[in-house]
């Protein structure tokens, strides 16, 4: 009684984009003043250059405000009915710079099954690549739903 | 020597602790009097062939090694002395294998299967046993959980006098913190996943929780 997990494998191999996002000063002071962020790399030129950056950076989890603006597709995953939001992980992986663009693009990545407690759940696992306007990566942002039998 | 049958890295989906992060703690437990000689990494539904952490062991002098953590219909199991022919037999991602072909399949890869917390509600082997299961192969049970709710190790007693099973201890750490908070002591030395095998095959081990090695420790 192995358990298939049946949903549309193809989408391992599509990617689903978004942006690109413009990134202004203003933008990463709002997010500063939302998160209580006061580091000088993050609020002025002056304290970034302070610090050896080029000029003010974006907060490391600024990323994951854009995760949302990708449209992701259905997987059609026959398991539960319930879908709940289990998880993000944001790794930073180059500043981002006020003045840049970022453009994100989005795999699935993982569809597994686990059991606890709480019965059997599957989790889906979207990957989200960001780019900044040079094609360099920016950060990767992982976000993980379940679903519950 | 007192290993820590149960922990998890950041290679299983649920844990944020890093190899390095256990061997410090490891070094700082010891500092305070405790021994621990050393962990598994039992990651979950998986088997890191491609991680080699026989440097940082090395370095450390805190020993390494690897298994397993599957799912199967009858609750979770722990699997040491995993080979590539093993995860060939068994489908290690099935959640829904039978525990009892896992338990064989593993003696015939001369590895070894046992119950993790089989006291836990609701997915421990007790429940199956409740529900009229049988599992012959069983001898061996992990009687001492770190990560279990009030009165799950109790069951996991229970059911260890009641069937005759001998127990081990693990932490099931997803925290570097939580690393060795139970063990299982045993009378051999064991520097590989065979010779752990080999030992939980001797019987000649004992659950241990952390506070106990302090004596030890201090003898």
């Amino acid at each position: 009684m192995t358990m298939q997990l049946n949903y549309d494998r193809s989408l391992h191999e599509k990617e689903h984009r978004a942006g690109p996002f413009e990134i202004t000063a203003e933008m990463i002071r709002s997010v500063n003043a939302s998160l209580g962020e006061t580091g000088p790399a993050f609020i002025s030129d002056e304290g970034a250059k302070s610090e050896g950056f080029k000029g003010m950076i974006a907060p490391p989890t600024l990323c994951s405000i854009f995760v949302r603006e990708v449209q992701l597709p259905d997987i059609g995953l026959d398991f539960g009915k319930v879908q709940m939001h289990a998880g993000q992980r944001v790794q930073p992986i180059a500043p981002i710079y006020a003045g840049d663009t970022i453009s994100a693009s989005s795999h699935l990545k993982d569809v597994y099954a686990k059991t606890g407690r709480s019965g059997t759940m599957v989790f889906v696992v979207w990957e989200t690549t960001f780019r900044n306007q040079d094609g360099e990566v920016v950060a990767e942002v992982q976000e993980s739903f379940a679903r519950r039998e | 020597m007192f290993l820590d049958l149960h922990s998890h890295s950041v290679s299983s989906d649920d844990s944020r602790a890093t190899v390095e992060q256990y061997v410090k703690w490891v070094q700082v437990l010891r500092k305070k009097g405790y021994t621990v000689d050393g962990m598994v990494l039992t990651e979950h539904r998986k088997f890191d062939f491609d991680k080699d952490y026989s440097e940082l062991a090395a370095q450390s002098g805190v020993l390494i090694l690897k298994g397993s953590e599957l799912d199967t219909r009858y609750g979770h199991f722990l699997v040491y002395g995993v080979s590539e022919g093993l995860t060939r037999d068994i489908d290690f991602s099935d959640v829904r294998m039978d525990a009892r072909e896992l338990m064989q399949a593993a003696r015939q890869h001369d590895a070894i299967a046992i119950p993790a917390h089989p006291g836990r509600f609701g997915i421990g082997l007790t429940e199956y046993i409740q529900q009229g299961e049988t599992f012959p192969g069983v001898h061996t049970v992990e009687i001492l959980n770190g990560g279990g709710r009030a009165g799950e190790n109790e069951r996991a007693e229970e059911l260890c006098e009641k069937f005759g099973y001998l127990g081990i201890g693990g932490s099931d750490a997803h925290l570097t913190s939580h690393l060795a908070a139970c063990m299982t002591e045993f009378r051999a030395t064991i520097t590989s996943e065979s010779q752990l095998v080999d030992a939980l095959l001797s019987r000649e081990f004992q659950p241990v929780r952390l506070e106990e090695t302090a004596k030890v420790a201090y003898a």
